[in-house]
């Protein structure tokens, strides 16, 4: 009897592990399918953008005004070097809203003393249930600059009253501490451009850390030498440069990064704006936009700028990028649960059909598998019933394609904008590709289960995020080009 | 288990690929490192020449010929280059030389190719360079968006009828990209467009005469008046929209008259236009019909004419007023929110 049940489990072990092997196999297969579409995509668009003049074209009067909404709490130490970052960014009609989200130390009062604000009254629409605004101010010396101090609600709830006061036809979402190209907009506008169908674009947002920062603005680029910052910087390019480039041409994305994105307002609104109940609000939006568009009509093209439009701070330490990933997962789960109804539903189309099943099969559902196989590995092993040889051959189709695919993003980041330019860059971003997979990635398996975990407890808190701030640039910084 | 020949090749396949990567990243690096420097000691020469050119006004034989002896990549981009940060005359002098070098006749066999790409790139040449070649006039007719719109960013500089014409033709281009440039080319060129405008607006509809409309609102010459005044009873909705804008631009007691009317128009966004439009007229005739408009069921159009009452000044006023202490409170909100206003926000 004993035997018999050592038999079975033996061979559910073994079955199991070979089930792992072809889910790895499947998935793989599918990124090198990305990882070509987002070769010919952005190939299309360097031909596009080469030689292109933008301040011509984009600086027209005939532009869309963009509104930024800018959420803050608490933040009095960098706010008036982000918002002078903004107000300078180069867009011909642009509005910046700053939505100090019931701040308790002196963001308010030091946004009045350095940019003269006054307080104001205005007409608008509150289409939109938000928390009570104490003050609208309109700064003397800056025209397009509104700053609205309202009580605490979170992000959501910031991001929906600054919805209600902007008054441009697009509006850009952003975290506060995001560093935006001087020329980001003018390239994040350009799908609105080109198309009547488009209702939000995001952009490939890049790691800062290692860079050096000046003003506001990322002046040096540099590949950070901490572990965990670098295996980032890899990980970032992969998922902008061939995960979401690729979907442009599979049927479209549906995440935008909460970081950095661009809406149509009028459509937002009509969306019902921002959810306060989850912790994925950027991706349910975005899904919402898309889901609505083919319920009610109405453009609902999701589209991805593979430009570097922005920069942001990711953490270095452990507890803190466990607790984003954490949290990301549950937002995951969260927007595909709260969407279900368009999984493998032929009334949404790709995005029912392929997108969806992607994230919900792929992207949610990866760590379970993952951990199963590599649970089914160790005890395998311990016990007798795999081999070193399937081991191997685990290893090399779970990690082993996955690091080759990461290589060629790494060519594509080189073809298209090549911001890595040194030997030492090059020598560091192909070492933490090697790296990634050792290790990091099997601690990512781990966030992203308790990430679910906690969904399915219901868990719907944010966690503290700590930043180290951004490096400056030190006084007598020489250029590139000096250096020759 | 497992074969361990397969998983030796699945190795050696793997780090192939690795190898392979790393070799084309390596490699690549390098290779740009080299262009790069190769670009920059090319070039240099040709910049210097580029820049007596345009400071002094004059280029010498010597500069033509060490122009023309640059391989044709450095030269086309030694030239884009510099045209970036040229205009008027200097500008005209650049543009002469470049052709003496032959960059001009190599864009010009580019917009000919059988590749979209290419020719997008012989339009780009020309345009900075501000070629006025015919050429690229046959390209605003080109089957790619992104041409046509490249062809268009030139014509801006180059406003002749026969360039101006094919523009308006291409107000109703399917491609939002080349609409996009057709109409920034046409505000660009500023109002040389009035009359041929003005003519297009009399033949068209729909699509385009919406297009054109927009266009002619940043003119806004009495010429326009009268396709306006037509175009405001059109079907479409966006038409009869831009039309209101347009009649508020011209302004006068026939576009004043035709915009009271609008105020009763089906579509929210015509009222509201036709509100703005009053406004910004400060026609003080529509007074009566403006504080009505506070009473609208749409929050656009009660806000619009909130303050195009505010901005009648005290007639206006006395009309807020009124709603102030009258029967809807829609209306009572909107004409409190407009009194609050600052008096900056006022116009």
């Amino acid at each position: 009897m004993n035997q018999h049940i050592a038999s079975l489990v033996n061979d559910l072990l073994i079955k199991g592990q070979f089930a792992v092997l072809l889910y790895f196999l499947g998935v793989n297969g599918w990124y090198l399918i990305l990882l070509v579409s987002s070769l010919l995509e952005l190939r299309r668009h360097m031909l596009l953008i080469a030689d292109e003049s933008r301040h011509l074209l984009l600086s027209s009067t005939l532009s869309p005004t963009i509104s930024i909404l800018a959420p803050a709490y608490n933040e009095e130490a960098t706010i008036e070097v982000s918002l002078r970052a903004l107000l300078a960014l180069h867009y011909p009609s642009l509005e910046v809203i700053v939505i100090s989200d019931g701040s308790k130390d002196k963001t308010v009062q030091v946004l009045i003393e350095k940019f003269d604000l006054v307080p104001v009254k205005t007409i608008y629409e509150r289409k939109i249930e938000t928390k009570p605004v104490r003050t609208l101010y309109r700064s003397s010396t800056y025209p397009g600059l509104v700053v609205v101090d309202k009580e605490n609600g979170g992000k959501a709830d910031a991001l929906n009253v600054g919805l209600s006061f902007a008054r441009g036809e697009l509006v850009c979402a952003m975290d506060a501490d995001t560093l935006i190209e001087q020329d980001g907009l003018q390239r994040m506008v350009r799908p609105f451009l080109y198309a009547t169908d488009v209702v939000a674009t995001g952009g490939t947002i890049r790691v800062v850390n290692g860079s050096q920062v000046k003003h506001g603005r990322v002046e040096k680029t540099a590949v950070p030498t901490n572990l965990l910052a670098g295996v980032q910087v890899v990980e970032y390019l992969r998922a902008f440069l061939f995960g979401r480039l690729g979907w442009n041409r599979l049927g479209g994305n549906i995440i935008i990064s909460g970081a950095f994105g661009l809406f149509q307002r009028e459509a937002v609104l009509n969306a019902g704006g921002y959810l306060h109940d989850t912790v994925g609000e950027d991706m349910e939006l975005v899904v919402r936009l898309k889901r609505l568009s083919y319920e009610k009509g109405g453009p609902g093209k999701i589209a991805f700028v593979p430009d570097p439009v922005a920069w942001t701070e990711v953490p270095e330490s452990r507890r803190v990028l466990g607790r984003q990933r954490d949290r990301w997962h549950r937002g995951l789960a969260d927007v595909l649960w709260r969407h279900r109804r368009m999984l493998l539903n032929p009334r949404y189309g790709a995005t029912g059909l392929v997108v969806y099943p992607y994230y919900a099969f792929v992207e949610l559902l990866a760590p379970v598998v993952e951990a199963v196989g590599l649970l089914g590995l160790v005890f395998g092993l311990v016990f007798g019933v795999v081999d070193w040889t399937f081991a191997g051959l685990f290893y090399l189709t779970a990690y082993g394609l996955g690091t080759a695919l990461t290589a060629f993003t790494l060519i594509l980041e080189d073809l298209s904008f090549h911001r890595y330019n040194s030997f030492r860059d090059r020598a560091l971003l192909f070492w933490w590709a090697l790296l990634e997979n050792m290790g990091y990635r099997q601690l990512t398996v781990w966030w992203r289960l308790r990430g679910l975990w906690k969904f399915i407890r219901g868990r719907k808190d944010w966690g503290v995020m700590e930043r180290k701030g951004f490096q400056a640039v030190p006084t007598a910084v020489k250029s590139p080009g000096a250096a020759a | 288990m497992v074969n361990e020949h397969l998983l030796d090749v699945i190795m050696l396949i793997e780090v192939g690929l690795l190898a392979l990567a790393v070799g084309l990243f390596f490699l690549h690096g390098l290779w740009l490192h080299f262009t790069a420097r190769r670009v920059k000691r090319l070039s240099k020469a040709g910049h210097e020449a580029l820049a007596r050119l345009v400071n002094r006004g004059h280029v010498s034989l010597e500069d033509v010929e060490a122009l023309k002896a640059m391989p044709p990549d450095i030269q086309t981009i030694t030239f884009l280059e510099v045209s970036r940060s040229v205009s008027g005359a200097g500008k005209e002098r650049l543009s002469f030389v470049a052709q003496q070098a032959g960059v001009v006749d190599r864009a010009r066999l580019l917009c000919h190719h059988k590749w979209w790409t290419r020719r997008l790139r012989g339009a780009r040449i020309l345009s900075r360079l501000g070629v006025p070649d015919p050429l690229v006039q046959t390209l605003l007719a080109d089957p790619h968006p992104a041409v046509r719109a490249q062809a268009a960013e030139w014509a801006a500089a180059q406003p002749s009828v026969e360039v101006i014409s094919s523009m308006l033709e291409l107000l109703a281009d399917p491609a939002t990209q080349a609409r996009f440039a057709v109409q920034n080319a046409l505000l660009r060129m500023g109002n040389v467009i009035a009359e041929p405008l003005a003519a297009f607006l009399e033949t068209h509809s729909g699509r385009s005469a919406e297009a054109g409309l927009r266009v002619a609102e940043s003119v806004a010459v009495p010429g326009f008046l009268g396709s306006a005044l037509r175009h405001s009873r059109a079907d479409e909705p966006g038409v009869r929209e831009a039309a209101a804008k347009l009649l508020g631009g011209i302004a006068g007691a026939e576009a004043g008259a035709r915009l009271m009317e609008m105020l009763g128009d089906s579509e929210s966004n015509v009222r509201a236009a036709a509100a703005s439009a009053l406004g910004r007229m400060r026609y003080w005739q529509a007074g009566s019909l403006l504080a009505e408009g506070l009473r609208d069921q749409r929050w656009r159009v009660r806000r619009e004419a909130g303050l195009a009452l505010r901005g009648l000044g005290a007639a206006g006023t006395l009309f807020l007023r009124r709603a102030l202490k009258g029967d809807d409170r829609f209306a009572a909100d909107m004409a409190e929110q407009v009194l609050e206003l600052p008096e900056a926000a006022a116009g």
